[in-house]
This record gives C-alpha cells, sequence and structure tokens, in this order.
C-alpha cells in the first residue's frame, strides 16, 4: 500500500463527495445547501490541486486541469454568492446560479476521479 | 513538457507550501466563522464567510486593518490569537520556500538552459555551433562573428563559459552548459535545426571529436562536422566512415614543408590569403643540404616521410622514440637527448643547414634552438610550439618558421567556415607546382600591387542582379565582360579572376568561361576595380554598356524622344 495513493485518493474524492453534498437539493431553495459545505468543497477542491501539482504525465496534466475547473467553478460560486449577499437579497434565481456553478464542478470532480481510478487499475504494483 | 523543466520545477516544490497555506487558512476562516459574537447593540451574531476571510486575509500578511465589522469579544480574540500564528507562520514557510527554490542550483540551471534553448529556436540564419571554449576556438568565435556569420557555443565548464562571456565577441552568442558528448545537449544545440551548418570540435582528447562525429551524423547528416585528429587511428576511422572533415595539423604542415622545398611561392600566396604576409615577403627554397630533426613523433615522422620523398640528407635524433632497422643502417636515427651540445655535434650541427626543433615539450624546443644558433649561426630552424601561451618567447629566439599546431587550426577552421571559395581555391593551389606560383605572384604584384583583396561573387539574384536576370533571359555572358573598365570598354580594369565554382566543377584561372547561376567567381582587386565588378554584375545600364559599348536606352525616354 502506498501512503501518498492513500493521501492523495482521500483528498480528490472527498473533494467529489463534498461538492456532491453542497450540490444536491433543490436547485431554487438556500436553506437546502449549506454554506460550510461549500467552504469545504473550495478548501479541499484547492487542496487536490496542489496534490495534483508536479505531475508531469499525460493522464497528470489532465487530472490537473480538471481539477483546476472545478477550483474556478467553485470560485465564482463562492463570489456569487458573497456579492449577492452584501449587495442584493438573495433570490431563488441567485441560489439556481451558485447551485448550477457547483453543479460544473461536480462534473469536473467526477471527470478527475474517473482518470484516477483508471491510472490506479493501470498500475501493475 | 520538457521544454519548460524550469516552470515543473517551481510548482513541485511549491506544492507543500500551497497546501500548508490552504489548510491554515480554512482552519482560520471556519473558527472565526463558528465563534459567536456580540454586535455594537449586544446582539450575538456570527462573522459571514466573507468577512472571516476578509479579515483573515490581512491578518495573515501582517497588515492587520483592526477588528471588523464590529469589535470582537474575548473568546473571538482567543482564536484570533491562535490565528496570527497559525497563518503567519505558513506565510512565512512559503516564503522561505519560495525564496530557497529561486536561489536553486538545478532550476538556475533549467532557466539558463530554457532562455538557450528560445535562442537558438529564434536564430534565422545560418549558424555553427562550436564545442568546447579553448585557444583555437576563441579565435575561431572572434573571426567568425567577424564575418557576421552566427555561432552557437557549449562547454561542460560553467567557469570557461564565463571567461568567455567578458570576452566582446561573446555578443549575442548563445552559450550553454552541457556535456557536448552527449545527444540532448547536442539536440539543444540545434544541430537537427535547417539553419545549423556545422559542427566544430577540437578536444585534445581526440576520442571525444570521433564521437561527436558519429553522433552529429547520426542526428543530422547534412551538418559538416570540423574537427582535428592526428593519432593515425582516430583519423582513419573518421575518414572511414566519411563522416567529418578532418584537419590534422601535421599532415597540414607536412604539406606545407613539402611545398617550402618545391614550390615557395605557393606559400606565398597561402600566406597572403590567410592574411599572414603580403606579397611582398620574398619566397625562398628551404636550403638544400643536411637536416638535422629534433624529435621523431608525430611532426619528426611527417618530415621524414617528405625528406625521404625528395632524397634529402638527414639524421633524426629522439630520447624516447626507437629508429626502424633502415634508419638505424642508415645512421640516420640517433638515440639521446638532442638538448646536448655534444649530440648536436656528433649529429653534425656544423654543416648541417636546416634545424627542427619539434619536441612535444616547448622549452625543450627553445633550448635546443638557442644551443643550435650557438654552434651554427647560419642555421634555418623550424620550430615547434605547442601551446599558444609560449608565443612572445618564440618570437624573440628568431626562429625562421615556427609550427603552431593552434595556429595552423585556428586559420583553416575560420577560413573554412566563413570563405569557403577562399578555402577550395587554396585547396586547389596547394597541388600547383612552382612555376604556377611564381607567374601567379608576380602577375599579382604587377597589376595589384603586393596586398590585393579579394573579392568573392556569387551569381544570384541578390549579389549580381542584372546578371542574374540577363542570364535567366538567355544570354551568353563571358566573364571578362566583369573586367572591362566602365569608363571605356574597350579597356579592363586591374582585377584578376582566380577561381571559378560551379556545381562541384573548379576551375583555376578562368578567363572566358560562359557566366551560369549560381557560380561562385573569386577575383583579386583592388578597391576600384572590386566596385566596379560590383557595378557591372548588379547594374543592368552598365552591364549593359560594357557589353555593347552603348548606353542602353531607357523605355520610356526612347518613347519620348524617338526622334533621337
Amino acid at each position: 500500500m502506498n501512503l501518498q495513493k492513500v493521501i492523495s485518493g482521500f483528498f480528490f474524492i472527498l473533494a467529489m463527495t463534498l461538492n456532491f453534498g453542497f450540490f444536491y437539493g433543490d436547485m431554487g431553495n438556500p436553506e437546502m445547501h449549506s454554506t460550510y459545505e461549500l467552504f469545504a468543497a473550495l478548501i479541499i477542491s484547492l487542496i487536490a490541486t496542489a496534490l495534483k501539482i508536479g505531475d508531469k504525465t499525460q493522464i497528470g496534466s489532465v487530472l490537473l486541469a480538471s481539477s483546476l475547473v472545478a477550483d474556478i467553478q467553485l470560485i465564482s460560486a463562492v463570489v456569487v454568492w458573497t456579492v449577492v449577499e452584501y449587495t442584493s437579497t438573495m433570490t431563488n434565481s441567485h441560489m439556481a446560479t451558485i447551485i448550477s456553478l457547483s453543479g460544473g464542478a461536480f462534473l469536473a470532480n467526477i471527470t478527475s476521479v474517473i482518470l484516477y481510478i483508471g491510472e490506479t487499475l493501470k498500475s501493475k504494483r | 513538457m520538457r521544454d519548460n523543466a524550469a516552470f515543473w520545477i517551481i510548482l513541485q516544490r511549491l506544492r507543500i507550501p500551497l497546501i500548508v497555506i490552504v489548510v491554515t487558512y480554512a482552519i482560520a476562516i471556519l473558527g472565526m466563522v463558528l465563534i459567536p459574537g456580540l454586535d455594537d447593540k449586544g446582539n450575538v451574531y456570527h462573522l459571514s464567510f466573507f468577512d472571516a476571510f476578509y479579515f483573515i486575509s490581512y491578518t495573515a500578511s501582517t497588515i492587520g486593518f483592526g477588528e471588523t465589522p464590529y469589535d470582537f469579544i474575548y473568546p473571538q480574540r482567543l482564536w484570533v490569537l491562535i490565528c496570527i500564528y497559525l497563518t503567519v507562520i505558513g506565510w512565512f514557510y512559503t516564503i522561505g520556500a519560495l525564496v530557497s527554490i529561486i536561489s536553486d542550483e538545478t532550476l538556475k540551471q533549467e532557466l539558463i538552459k530554457g532562455r538557450f534553448k528560445r535562442q537558438i529556436q529564434n536564430l534565422k540564419s545560418d549558424f555553427i555551433i562550436i564545442l568546447g571554449y579553448n585557444y583555437v576556438h576563441a579565435e575561431v568565435i572572434k573571426r567568425l562573428t567577424k564575418a557576421e556569420i552566427k555561432v552557437v557555443l557549449v562547454d561542460h565548464d560553467a567557469d570557461r563559459l564565463n571567461l568567455f562571456q567578458l570576452d566582446e565577441s561573446s555578443m549575442g552568442v548563445p552559450v550553454m552548459v552541457g556535456n557536448v558528448l552527449l545527444t540532448t545537449t547536442l539536440e539543444d544545440a540545434g544541430v537537427c535545426s535547417p539553419y545549423c551548418k556545422a559542427v566544430v570540435a577540437h578536444f585534445y582528447q581526440e576520442d571525444r571529436n570521433l564521437r561527436v562525429s558519429i553522433l552529429t551524423r547520426f542526428l543530422n547528416p547534412n551538418v559538416k562536422v570540423i574537427t582535428k585528429a592526428t593519432v593515425r587511428d582516430t583519423m582513419t576511422s573518421l575518414l572511414d566512415t566519411d563522416i567529418a572533415k578532418v584537419e590534422n595539423p601535421f599532415d597540414i604542415f607536412g604539406k606545407r614543408f613539402d611545398i617550402a622545398l618545391t614550390a615557395p611561392h605557393i606559400l606565398t600566396l597561402e600566406n597572403w590569403i590567410y592574411k599572414n604576409s603580403d606579397l611582398a615577403n620574398e619566397a625562398s627554397f628551404l636550403p638544400q643540404g643536411r637536416y638535422i630533426i629534433c624529435g621523431y613523433g608525430r611532426l619528426g615522422k611527417v618530415i621524414k616521410e617528405k625528406l625521404d620523398k625528395h632524397g634529402m640528407d638527414y639524421v633524426i635524433i629522439d630520447e624516447k622514440g626507437i629508429g626502424s632497422k633502415e634508419m638505424i643502417r642508415n645512421e640516420t636515427f640517433i638515440r639521446a637527448n638532442a638538448d646536448d651540445k655534444d649530440v648536436l655535434l656528433e649529429a653534425g650541427i656544423e654543416s648541417a643547414v636546416v634545424l627542427v626543433a619539434g619536441t612535444e615539450n616547448d622549452i625543450d624546443n627553445i633550448s635546443i634552438l638557442i644551443t643550435a644558433k650557438k654552434l651554427n649561426p647560419n642555421l634555418y630552424v623550424i620550430a615547434r610550439e605547442n601551446t599558444m601561451e609560449e608565443v612572445s618567447i618564440f618570437e624573440a629566439t628568431n626562429a625562421n618558421w615556427l609550427f603552431m599546431i593552434e595556429r595552423i587550426l585556428i586559420n583553416k577552421t575560420s577560413l573554412q567556415l566563413s570563405q569557403p571559395l577562399k578555402h577550395s581555391f587554396l585547396k586547389r593551389i596547394l597541388y600547383e607546382d612552382e612555376a604556377f606560383g611564381t607567374s601567379l605572384v608576380n602577375l599579382l604584384k604587377a597589376q595589384l600591387g603586393v596586398n590585393p583583396q579579394l573579392l568573392h561573387l556569387t551569381i544570384n539574384e541578390k549579389r549580381a542582379y542584372a546578371l542574374y536576370h540577363a542570364i535567366e533571359d538567355g544570354e551568353l555572358i563571358e566573364l571578362n565582360i566583369l573586367l572591362r573598365s566602365l569608363e571605356n570598354w574597350e579597356n579592363y580594369h586591374k582585377a584578376i579572376p582566380l577561381f571559378l565554382k560551379r556545381n562541384g566543377d573548379e576551375i583555376l584561372l578562368p578567363s572566358n568561361e560562359i557566366l551560369e547561376i549560381g557560380d561562385q567567381i573569386l577575383f583579386a582587386c583592388n578597391s576600384e576595380s572590386r566596385e566596379e565588378i560590383e557595378i557591372i554584375a548588379s547594374n543592368m545600364y552598365d552591364l549593359h554598356y560594357v557589353r555593347t559599348g552603348e548606353e542602353k536606352q531607357n523605355w520610356l525616354l526612347s518613347k519620348i524622344f524617338r526622334t533621337k
């Protein structure tokens, strides 16, 4: 067993699950989506990105790219939320924007986890 | 991904610091959000994520705007205290890591390499790769940059490259530290580029030269390799495989020695082409008589071969070498230290005419030379000089002829690379006889003085616009058209065509050849005739005049003034 693999696998999958946790629920209803969960999803996603940096293989670069996509989506969601919070009142349509952004991030996270699993299966050790 | 290794090194090293920052921020922000505070009216409230991020951002970076949005209560302040130490340490760690990466030696090397590769990729004109920085190459680089040929330098020793960069000829020369015996280094240096014309390698260890030649051959067969070989084995393997242009300074000198015995005027011409001296130098045959050769190494053997060929009388003195049976029988070999008065006397120094001080040791050579001159002041002395550092001492000893390995390599390499036509001409005349040499030297002196210039004209659109188009239109133009005077077409100016090169054909002293596109012609000329040739070649009005003796009519003007 490779400790490094355990740690990176843990973060990649955690990023995806947290993302899903935030994404799941009624699109327009702010009460069904926790800020804490979005915060956690963003932090774990950032850590996962840092872990993917520096892998110079072909699959490594795609992993990094998908992670960067997830980061950007989540950061946009956070920014939208903050701006709405402080400049106007939260409406259903605002919430839907935030959730769909995180949905995009969720897709990117799925891609990255699938790639990661594929790579692990391919590995002979 | 290999191309931006420096970028990857930075990213890889920053992995942990980045994670540290993200984690410390996350802990700090989360704590700030969770711990309840009191607003100005005494109500319990929680900081939003934005407030917390805002606060931590300026606290962690030690800017410190104070407590927002309301003054903190004690539980909050306790947590802030923890946050400060946590995040500030995180930042310091990251900055420390960044600084250590910047001062990292491998990263520096990669950055330099990256810059070098970019420079090579941006080279859009012919260039030459020089492997190793030594005395010979320093001179070659100087001459090539003077001739406006681009060079690229690679050496495994960074200190030597630093030395080079202090030199003024280093402006705009891309340099790289690297092991030149590896294919990757050669590739980085641009061997595979279509603009790369030649690779120059003059290593003292000749197996390296061989290795570089073979690697280059495999990487790009169109690149010329110019290298040196003095040991027979290396030389034959280089020649057998038809890889490189091999320069053997001993063979080159042997050829000169032969010429000096039979056709000294050819040597005068050579020195003039190399710009070592002008044509005024009196050419004289090497004296006839007894030769004493000190040192039976690579030089001694070459000289012996030539003396045997001409049936001259000689004796060889060497301390270490062993003469063949035949030489001992003929009493042409003395096994002794040449730097000894008695040995020289035994060899017959008093009746000898030429002494060759040709050992591998410069100080021995000087010492032999001084002793011999004392014993026989009329002696003609040929001295071998192994390293350039002793030049001034050798000059002070008044040797009649200095054999300098490095000087020969410098001259030959730079001429071959910067003026290939002159080099072909030189190679060609070395096989001519004394009668040819004398007549050519006299002709040049009579017509152009002791130091004529050389002009290289290629018939192409750029250098010879008028000629190019006339030939393209199918007109037959003889070479001597170029020699007519622009003042009066029936007269000729003073230039002398020396050499014409056409698709591998070489014509020595051409006269009435019909010119073709792509011809390369070498003229001896003075500045006036140089100008005339260039004008005739490129200006169609002047070309018309020297061909017909008439002014070419301007198309428009001749229509207007039809009456004329």
